[in-house]
């Protein structure tokens, strides 16, 4: 008896440790990047006022931005993944999807009646993988030249229209001292915008579809022209001194603070702006990546938005994935607050503010609206650019090098 | 009688070894294992595809990479680093604070408060002093005139790593002073006494006497600082997550496998860290042995 008592307390003991706790009906788990400056306070009294609605309680684990990339991916990998997370449409939850990680949501769809919700460019470009949807969009942002009017109209130059007078602003602010353009690329993602826009204002989006799909190489001419462009800018000394010591939030700063004429920098930036009490339009404007060759003139954004697991329980899960998206309030509070346009067309466009309001034009008036190169492209390639990006920015000296390495490591990337 | 009782003893070691013995088994030798069989796989990290046999690929891509190359120096100076500054501050402020001084305990408390802080703070509060625009150190630099342009201490090649290190060796200071002060505390009274008699001064009863006689205490520092050393990587990655060709072999391959998904490969850097570990182990154990040995 003590012998077997002995073994069975020890196998308990033991097996305790890997015990995994399964989640209820009354309650979803989930997980997101919006944290700190990015809105975080606003997402929790949307959760709240979910549970309200609902009584299905949210538990809510955030992770910082940059740690969430890698989090999501380990989770895939390892099985264990929470019930609801927010992620970026595009090449990324294409990912989670071949892994087989995500609950498709055509039902909820379709009995949500979201097609009279979501405009059908928005849910044909971010919603539908592999012929099913599976992401619930949550927030449109638009990546253009962000700057401060007042520093602008100090300095007596105007907002410019054409690629020339872009660089000839530029010059005038080099000229007096201020740097031209702000960049903080610490943790590199800031930097691709400058690919992205570059490469479609020259190659156009159809080419840099291609690359991103790996029916291009990154030793093209059309690579080449645009990372030479981009060296020109370096070579002039237009970009602040040492970009990779600062983050996106630094660059937002000397933006404002007028030690920098204008940042490459999503909408969220407003979102950060408001948080520092800055009034759109008078405060922080943006004007938009100016033609360079006759192609389709893109904009560059990422749609944000909430994805469902295969464990998840499809009831509550797919409530808040509604809620998240159906409900008016939510979208607009998220939206104002963000800095960024709502997928929902219901949302009143008299909420948003002038910039918002802007971005919203700006998208609607592009010929194409592309992902941002990290979310274009798949995760490991992701990770050659972003590489490239950031070195680019600590040396610009061997574009021919540069390119063969990260076309190296493109090729290894897609063969996963 | 007697051997029922050894039975009962035998069962009883079974059944309380068996939970830290199955924890370290599922937390340690199983991921030592699994790391071992990935690094010769080209698994990358994707739940899509079940690992592949690569046989050694990716010890030979290991050996050829330009990045391992960088972390593995950067590996070495972060050790050497580790060899020279925190233990060689740490003996210096024990010795100090040894000697009656006035304040000594509020002192040692002062330098062993940074042991006791996460490296995440630290390394957020580091990141305010290297801040190049309104950073302390380039302020003060500024302002006493000993720079006339902003350091970019934590992206510029070749500075960007010695500046983590500096803040590294800061907080490891407080953890070697505090065994090195233990170490003293022991110092048996009469060999410095009967040094005094014989006329040596200060300076020669440290050389002579104190330091030989901080031995064993100089093996813990010394070895903990090469194992810290090894596993550097929070500093790094929150303080500037490798710029400047400062990533380590930790940083290296928390990357390949995280952000670029070649589990295969990044289990193949962990395993050559391991490796240099378990050299560094094994000689801090045959160094323990041989001290043993020769104060037996």
């Amino acid at each position: 008896m003590n012998r077997k008592f002995l073994f069975v307390f020890a196998a308990l003991m033991a097996l305790g440790a890997l015990a995994v706790p399964g989640s209820a009906q009354d309650e979803v788990n989930i997980s997101h990047y919006f944290s700190g400056e990015l809105n975080q306070d606003n997402l929790n009294t949307i959760m709240s006022g979910f549970t309200e609605a609902t009584g299905i309680a949210v538990i809510d684990s955030p992770i910082g931005h940059e740690d969430f990339k890698t989090g999501i991916l380990a989770g895939v990998a390892a099985g264990v993944l929470p019930d609801v997370f927010s992620y970026w449409a595009g090449a990324r939850v294409q990912f989670v999807v071949d892994a087989g990680a995500l609950q498709p949501i055509d039902e909820l769809w379709d009995a949500a009646g979201l097609d009279d919700v979501v405009p059908a460019g928005v849910a044909d470009a971010a919603t539908i993988y592999n012929g099913s949807r599976y992401f619930i969009p949550f927030n449109i942002h638009y990546a253009a030249f962000f700057y401060n009017p007042k520093v602008w109209a100090e300095a007596s130059i105007d907002v410019p229209d054409t690629w020339d007078g872009l660089l000839e602003a530029f010059a005038a602010f080099e000229a007096q001292g201020i740097d031209p353009i702000a960049l903080g690329s610490q943790f590199r993602w800031p930097g691709q915008f400058w690919f992205d826009y570059l490469l479609l204002r020259t190659a156009g989006p159809d080419y840099r579809a291609a690359l991103m799909a790996g029916d291009a190489s990154y030793e093209d001419a059309e690579v080449v022209r645009a990372m030479e462009m981009w060296k020109e800018l370096i070579d002039a000394g237009y970009f602040v001194d040492g970009a990779n010591a600062y983050d996106w939030v630094d660059a937002a700063d000397q933006v404002a603070n007028g030690d920098a004429a204008v940042t490459l920098m999503g909408t969220w930036i407003g979102g950060y702006w408001k948080g520092q009490d800055l009034v759109p339009g008078e405060d922080y404007d943006f004007f938009d990546f100016p033609e360079i060759d006759m192609v389709p003139q893109a904009g560059v954004g990422p749609i944000d938005g909430w994805v469902m697991t295969t464990t998840a329980n499809a009831e509550s899960a797919g409530a808040l994935l509604e809620y998240l998206i159906n409900d008016v309030d939510t979208q607009t509070l998220w939206n104002t607050s963000y800095g960024s346009l709502s997928p929902n067309v219901n949302v009143d466009p008299m909420v948003y503010d002038v910039v918002a309001a802007k971005a919203g034009a700006s998208i609607a008036n592009a010929a194409v609206y592309a992902f941002n190169y990290d979310l274009a492209t798949t995760p490991p390639v992701a990770e050659c650019g972003l590489d490239m990006f950031s070195a680019f920015m600590d040396d610009s000296s061997d574009i021919a090098g540069t390119l063969a390495t990260t076309q190296a490591c493109a090729v290894e990337g897609f063969a996963q | 009688m007697n051997l029922r009782l050894k039975t009962s003893q035998r069962l009883w070691t079974i059944a309380f070894l068996a939970l830290p013995l199955s924890v370290y088994v599922i937390v340690v030798i199983g991921p030592l294992l699994a790391s071992a069989y990935l690094s010769l796989t080209d698994y990358t990290f994707s739940a899509i595809a079940s690992p592949e046999f690569a046989g050694l690929k990716n010890y030979e891509r290991l050996v050829n990479s330009k990045k391992i190359h960088t972390a593995f120096q950067n590996t070495v100076a972060w050790m050497m680093a580790a060899l020279v500054f925190p233990t060689g501050g740490g003996l210096f402020l024990a010795l100090m604070l040894h000697e009656r001084i006035r304040f000594a305990n509020f002192f040692k408390s002062m330098f062993y408060m940074p042991i006791t802080i996460s490296l995440v703070v630290i390394a957020q509060a580091w990141s305010w002093i290297y801040k190049p625009d309104w950073g302390l150190l380039n302020t003060l630099g500024v302002s006493l005139g000993i720079i006339d342009r902003e350091v970019f201490w934590l992206s510029e090649r070749g500075l960007a790593l010695a500046s983590i290190i500096f803040a590294w060796c800061w907080q490891q200071v407080g953890l070697s002073m505090v065994i090195f002060l233990a170490g003293l505390t022991s110092l048996p009274k009469d060999l410095l006494e009967a040094a005094q008699i014989d006329g040596a001064n200060y300076r020669q009863s440290l050389v002579k006497v104190v330091i030989p006689l901080l031995l064993p205490s100089s093996v813990v520092v010394i070895a903990l600082a090469i194992i810290n050393s090894l596993r550097s990587f929070d500093l790094v990655w929150a303080l500037n997550r490798g710029q400047g060709e400062s990533a380590t072999l930790a940083v290296e391959m928390y990357e390949e496998t995280y952000f670029s998904l070649n589990a295969g490969y990044g289990s193949a850097i962990s395993i050559a860290l391991f490796a240099l570990a378990a050299i560094i182990i094994a000689i801090y154990f045959s160094r323990i042995r041989y001290l043993e040995h020769l104060y037996d």
